[in-house]
């Protein structure tokens, strides 16, 4: 997801792709070349990002350095169309934004560039003129989970509810993720045509929660917004399984590491129980088998 | 061998295991205010009571699989699994024969529960008939030793000497 956010970005930012790629990756001393498939001989490595006939590809080897050594083709023709993209990273930021970005933008801090990037998406006003009808829908949805709406003063955001004005500080993580949203939504970054990369969404969230946000995403979805979600967990799983529509457009995508060619595979399917392999129902099935296991095993003994 | 049918679901059990269908009215004789579990299968050291459920029962009419999916999708279906197990208990006990500990297997039988949806409502069913007495351990007997939840292809997979069969495919 990182790979395909990075492409993404450098739509909008222009800036060389595997600049962008080392920023988001942090490999050690900033060398592009840590980011190939570790071997005991020379090795190199291709990325290549699609949308339609038009396609980036960046190669280097393990011995790269510097980002200006990689092989970029494709370049011109892929920033002549910006994306928007957004990239909610596992650990939120906003709590921690009073004077990130400056301190980003002047020291060399030991930081993903995706926690800059997510905060300054954040802090994005919102666009004139009124707020449409699907975005009132999705951000009245937020409201209600979160018991209130988002201001921010400075640099800081607070929850601004019957309660008063509570920074983000104080707030439970899940509902800085539900406020993270409602930001996205109201400043008009998820709008048709956009991306948004959801690493883990279900990190930090209370479970009764997941209804809610897979609800926003499946609308969203329905709005034009591309969503990648990664996630290891059923209920997200199964929360998308059971409220997706069938005009709704979702893979399912499997990634695993196939033993026999010692390769990272994909197999997608568009409904949750053609998912295989299935490491989450797997987990499961096993925990299962090992309680029925226990109670049969005194019951015949 | 013997072979017991409830429904539409056939059920074997080995000879050494008395079995009964519990839930008929003319034996039972209170059946108009007590729950009753559909069968209880008698082990040398152990009752097993088994509750089936079948709304994807081939003859099942669609208001009867209906008003499955609504009870089920309500929670309804736990209450009554619940209470169909203490009336099941507490009628044993007043015939004098709670004398071993009591398995309470319940069989869903919708072949797209999965064993995450069956753990979380074994675990569901654990906590509220319950098998735990309170926190004080005021209690000298559990009421339940063990609850389990499974669909056909589980209980098959688990169960193989007390295999069930549909008997119209």
């Amino acid at each position: 997801m990182k790979v395909v956010y990075s492409a993404c970005d450098i739509t909008k930012t222009k800036l060389n792709f595997a600049e962008k790629l080392v920023n988001v990756f942090l490999p050690s001393n900033h060398a592009l070349g840590r980011l190939v498939k570790r071997k005991k001989t020379s090795s190199s490595c291709a990325i290549e990002v699609s949308r339609g006939s038009v396609r980036i590809r960046a190669s280097f080897s393990n011995h790269s350095t510097k980002t200006g050594s990689a092989s970029i083709t494709g370049i011109n023709e892929w920033q002549a169309r910006p994306i928007e993209s957004v990239y909610i990273p596992v650990k939120e930021m906003l709590a921690n934004s009073p004077g990130f970005r400056s301190l980003y933008a002047g020291r060399e801090i030991h930081f993903e560039e995706i926690y800059r990037d997510i905060l300054d998406r954040a802090h994005r006003p919102a666009p004139r003129g009124p707020t449409d009808k699907n975005r009132k829908t999705l951000l009245t949805i937020l409201q209600k989970a979160m018991d209130g709406k988002i201001t921010t003063k400075e640099e800081e955001f607070f929850l601004q509810s019957e309660q008063g004005n509570l920074e983000f500080s104080l707030l439970a993580e899940g509902m800085r993720k539900l406020g993270l949203l409602w930001l996205l939504i109201q400043n008009g970054t998820l709008l048709e045509g956009s991306i948004l990369f959801w690493d883990e969404p279900e990190t930090n969230l209370n479970p009764k929660l997941y209804g809610v946000i897979t609800e926003i995403l499946l609308e969203l979805q329905r709005h034009g917004v591309q969503i990648f979600l990664a996630t290891h967990d059923y209920v997200i799983l199964k929360e998308l399984d059971l409220r997706m529509k069938e005009k709704d457009n979702v893979l399912f995508h499997a990634l695993y590491h196939d033993t026999e060619i010692t390769q990272i595979r994909c197999h997608t399917s568009d409904r949750y129980l053609g998912i295989h392999p299935n490491a989450v129902a797997e987990a499961f099935a096993d925990l299962y088998d090992r309680e029925v296991g226990r109670s049969l095993g005194r019951l015949l003994k | 061998m013997t072979a017991i049918t409830e429904g539409n679901l056939r059920i074997s059990v080995p000879s050494d295991v008395t079995a009964r269908k519990f839930d008929i009215g003319d034996t039972h004789g209170l059946t108009h205010c007590m729950k009753a579990v559909d069968l209880i299968l008698e082990f040398k050291d152990h009752f097993l009571f088994i509750e089936i459920k079948d709304p994807e029962h081939p003859q099942a009419n669609a208001m009867d699989r209906d008003t499955f999916i609504k009870k089920f999708q309500t929670g309804k279906i736990d209450e009554d699994l619940k209470y169909k197990y203490r009336d099941s208990f507490l009628y044993e006990w007043a015939c004098g024969k709670i004398e071993k500990p009591i398995y309470y297997y319940v069989l869903i039988a919708i072949d797209g529960l999965t064993e995450a949806d069956l753990q979380a409502k074994a675990d569901d069913l654990k906590r509220k008939v319950p098998q735990c007495g309170p926190s004080s351990g005021i209690w000298k007997h559990w009421i339940v030793e063990d609850v389990m939840v499974f669909n056909l292809s589980t209980w098959n997979k688990h169960l193989k000497d007390f295999p069930i069969r549909r008997s119209i495919p």
